[in-house]
């Protein structure tokens, strides 16, 4: 069913405002449960829109090394998220997928954490040099789990379309989907690291490297910036959402947005959970874990290409 | 019994250059020897007879001998005696043969008498600024006795840089501090690092001192000081409070009552309490693991405010004077408190389960940081650090005071020496110190809370006091004097020692492992600085300079 351009668009723009709209919520019931879990009061669950209401508000200081850079940095980390955000299901009308390939998907995704490199580089301070230096490690391990992850539904469903490839793909196989169900194994357990919260929030490390590689932004920069790493939440959570529980996404219209909805809380509230039981691993640490499942997300693709 | 065993030892050998000895009591020796002598005296009290190294105090004692005076203090644990060996020095400037060769944990104390009295330490491996602020004149000494307490020197520039060294070929500098999220107090460390691994690091602190020495024995009397002593630390501010006043009751020969020492011992485990459940909070904070960061600070709450029904604050309690306590434990308070400690002791033990339990916890910290015992010898390491290195050594054992020697508790030492084991140590030192508190209400004596002082307290007497702080023992030095004021009062905080240790624990250590290795000797740099922060609230859009801030601070007379 083809679908026309302007409804396309019309997706694509509601996508955008889902995820602007829904993130800081996310990020407010997250900071809520872990309040609740470290028996505290906590903030108001709206607190995260105040937030991002004040820095934008505030005036634009440039602190760094090269300040064209760093707000070209600022906006390309929310441009990326966003564009990532047009491509993957989000309930409602089928997204703009269809003016994108699974390689674009993959770039885009690279570039959300180029981004957050540019920003330390672009910096130049000794901590978001440092900053800059942990998230390009991790990069380099964790980007190709996602670029796995997609790459064996494209092998299952032998297309490159978007449409196909987010709906489930990685189970599209008949008979038992191991690949499938090893690449969902994976995904689960590096979905931490890839919102990079704690335990895997190392590229910023408050307690140990000030915020890494934004040590050096503040007001209007530091609002995208902090924006993105909301966005991080709802949008890898779509995308692992239709990757790997895309049920109810057939459903009429309301129903798939709240099976969304319902689907992507659940998640957080994982996060949460991990994020308050556990301490800052530490870059070697982290890396050896991201090795291990980067191994196991290598045996997946190999099943995948002897159809499994 | 002990003091003149080991005194036995020393004048054996150094007969001839010991000018004079004394023995005031059981648990303490002071020895004056030929300046000359110092240097080998030191050597073999600390290789040979195997003592701790404590602090070292320099005095201006020109008004009352002419001379100046160097003291090495040392500490025979297993003996029970604290042992301090003098030597006056003639000349102007004075100058005394280093120990720091032989005795390396004496490498800050040294340079602190070279800078504020101006003995100058000949043969110091490392002769650097250590105290003073980088504009200070050279050759002006503050704690010199003709040196007003109030006096800016002439020629302070403010322009002047502290020579820092540089890195070793290879390596990048990354500043730690002066002010870090994890730090809470001014200190700064140039780490050298390569990598990811720090190869070195070069200290600079005492960024805010207060002069509270120089105070003590210019403008403070006797009864003045604790209140001043108490506020050189935020946290174990009690000990230095106990500490002065135990010092100049050992030096005039004052006993406490009963009650009083017990209420000390009392309120000291109190502060302990409080202090190590801060730490393993923020030790677990510093690690990024913030839930049990604020479960410590829920279960230590109730402590805070028993403290402040006892003395009417949740910290500084204000407890000593010289020759007893302020504050009494009445039956109420007594069955409060009871109460307090059975359900922090219900709720501690489920936290340490789960920290010794927990794999991720350990991953972080086991092989962190390492101190081991040869490093706690030759750096003079003391408390948590200490004991998580297997050396067993607590001052409330080993140098009974107020009613330690009443009590019985166990000393916590662990074997690794690392982050973990120092974690480890201080969590279940929480379980013995509830049992020492117990104790001392079950046998709570009666009596008045203050001895009777008639008369004046004798000048020129030596009080040397040890009290075992929640980081390790606090020692404080004073000869008495004049005017109501002790002539000379020195404190060393534990963290004075601690901090020359961590250079050699962060070494090829990965840049993370920096602050949780800092973060566990638990450092408290206001202890070392002795001073207090004071906050100033800036106008808007105003950009402060460095004298107007100063101006400003020299302005406030209160705290905002």
């Amino acid at each position: 069913m083809e679908t026309s351009l302007a409804v396309r668009v019309l997706s694509g723009g509601m996508n955008i405002a889902l995820v602007l709209a829904l993130a800081p919520l996310c990020e407010g019931i997250l900071r809520k449960v872990t309040a609740k879990v470290q028996s505290r009061q906590g903030p108001p669950v709206w607190q995260p829109y105040y937030d991002l209401l004040k820095l934008l508000g505030k005036e634009d200081m440039e602190s760094g090394e090269s300040p064209a850079m760093q707000r070209f940095a600022s906006w390309l980390s929310l441009a990326a998220i966003l564009t990532v955000a047009v491509l993957v299901p989000m309930g409602t009308i089928p997204p703009m997928s269809g003016a994108a390939d699974a390689y674009l998907l993959i770039y885009l995704l690279t570039l959300c954490g180029i981004s957050t490199m540019l920003a330390g580089l672009a910096a130049g301070s000794t901590y978001s040099l440092v900053g800059m230096s942990r998230e390009m490690m991790s990069l380099m391990t964790l980007e190709p789990l996602l670029a796995v992850a997609v790459i064996i539904g494209v092998v299952h469903v032998r297309s490159l379309r978007l449409e196909a490839v987010l709906d489930g793909s990685p189970y599209a196989q008949a008979g038992v989907p191991l690949a499938g169900i090893l690449m969902f194994g994976v995904a689960i357990l590096a979905f931490q690291a890839l919102v990079g919260r704690l335990p895997f929030d190392i590229a910023e490390a408050e307690t140990e490297l000030m915020e890494g590689s934004l040590i050096e932004y503040s007001g209007p920069k530091l609002a995208l910036f902090k924006f993105t790493q909301m966005a991080k939440l709802v949008v890898y959570g779509a995308l692992v959402v239709s990757l790997f529980f895309p049920w109810g996404s057939g459903l009429p219209a309301p129903l798939n947005l709240v099976s969304l909805l319902v689907k992507l809380v659940l998640l957080v509230l994982v996060v949460t959970l991990v994020a308050a039981t556990h301490a800052r691993y530490r870059i070697d640490q982290a890396i050896r874990y991201y090795g291990g499942l980067l191994g196991a997300s290598l045996v997946a693709l190999l099943l995948a290409l002897y159809g499994y | 019994m002990s003091a003149h065993v080991v005194l036995k030892q020393i004048t054996e050998r150094f007969t001839s250059v010991i000018q004079r000895t004394d023995v005031p009591e059981d648990g303490r020796l002071f020895v004056y020897v030929e300046p000359q002598a110092l240097r080998e005296l030191c050597r073999y009290v600390f290789r040979v007879l195997d003592a701790r190294y404590v602090i070292s105090i320099g005095l201006d004692d020109r008004p009352i001998s002419g001379k100046f005076l160097v003291a090495h203090d040392f500490a025979f644990d297993k003996e029970h005696v604290l042992c301090s060996i003098l030597s006056y020095l003639s000349g102007n400037p004075p100058r005394v043969d280093s120990i720091s060769d032989v005795v390396p944990a004496a490498n800050w104390a040294e340079r602190e008498f070279r800078d504020l009295v101006g003995i100058e330490p000949v043969g110091h491996p490392y002769p650097k600024r250590l105290v003073l602020p980088d504009g200070w004149p050279d050759g002006v000494h503050p704690l010199r006795r003709d040196y007003p307490w109030d006096a800016v020197p002439a020629g302070y520039d403010e322009s002047r840089t502290f020579d820092f060294d540089d890195p070793p070929e290879g390596c990048v500098v990354v500043p730690f501090g002066p002010f870090h999220p994890t730090l809470d107090e001014p200190a700064h460390f140039r780490l050298f690092v390569d990598g990811e691994t720090v190869r070195g690091c070069e200290y600079r602190g005492f960024m805010v001192h207060r002069a509270i020495e120089k105070l003590g024995d210019s403008v403070l009397t006797y009864n003045e000081i604790p209140m001043a002593a108490e506020r050189i630390c935020g946290i174990c501010g009690c000990v230095h409070n106990v500490a002065y006043a135990q010092a100049v009751e050992q030096a005039a020969a004052v006993t406490p009552p009963p009650r009083a020492r017990y209420i000390r011992t009392i309120m000291l485990e109190i502060e302990r309490l409080h202090s190590h459940l801060l730490w393993v909070g923020l030790g677990c904070h510093i690690l990024g693991f913030d839930t049990l960061f604020m479960q410590c600070f829920r279960i230590r709450e109730p402590i805070m405010w028993i403290a402040e029904k006892i003395s009417g604050n949740r910290k500084t309690y204000a407890l000593c004077l010289v020759g007893g306590v302020r504050w009494n434990i009445t039956p109420a308070l007594r069955s409060e408190l009871m109460g307090v400690l059975a359900k922090l002791e219900q709720e501690w033990r489920p936290v340490v389960d789960a920290v010794a339990g927990d794999r991720n916890i350990q991953k972080r910290t086991r092989g962190v940081g390492v101190a081991d015992a040869a490093l706690v010898k030759s750096a003079g390491l003391i408390g948590p650090v200490a004991r998580a290195a297997g050396v067993d050594i607590d001052a409330r054992r080993d140098h009974p005071y107020a009613a330690y020697g009443d009590v019985e508790f166990k000393v916590i030492t662990q074997e690794g020496g690392d982050v973990w084991s120092r974690l480890l140590v201080r969590a279940l030192e929480v379980f013995e110190s509830i049992r020492i508190v117990r104790q001392c209400l079950d046998h709570l004596p009666e009596g008045p809370l203050q001895a009777t002082i008639q008369d004046e307290l004798p000048p020129g007497r030596v009080g040397l006091s040890s009290v075992e702080a929640p980081r390790g023992e606090s020692h404080h030095f004073v000869i008495t004097g004049e005017n109501n004021r002790p002539r000379r009062w020195r404190v060393r905080a534990p963290t004075y020692q601690n901090l020359q240790g961590v250079p050699a624990m962060i070494k090829d250590q990965q840049i993370a492992d920096m602050t949780i290795s800092l973060g566990s000797i638990d450092p408290c740099f206001s202890c070392t600085d002795r001073m207090e922060i004071i906050d100033v609230r800036s106008g808007a859009h105003r950009v402060y300079t460095q004298s107007e801030l100063l101006q400003l601070t020299r302005g406030q007379t209160r705290t905002p």
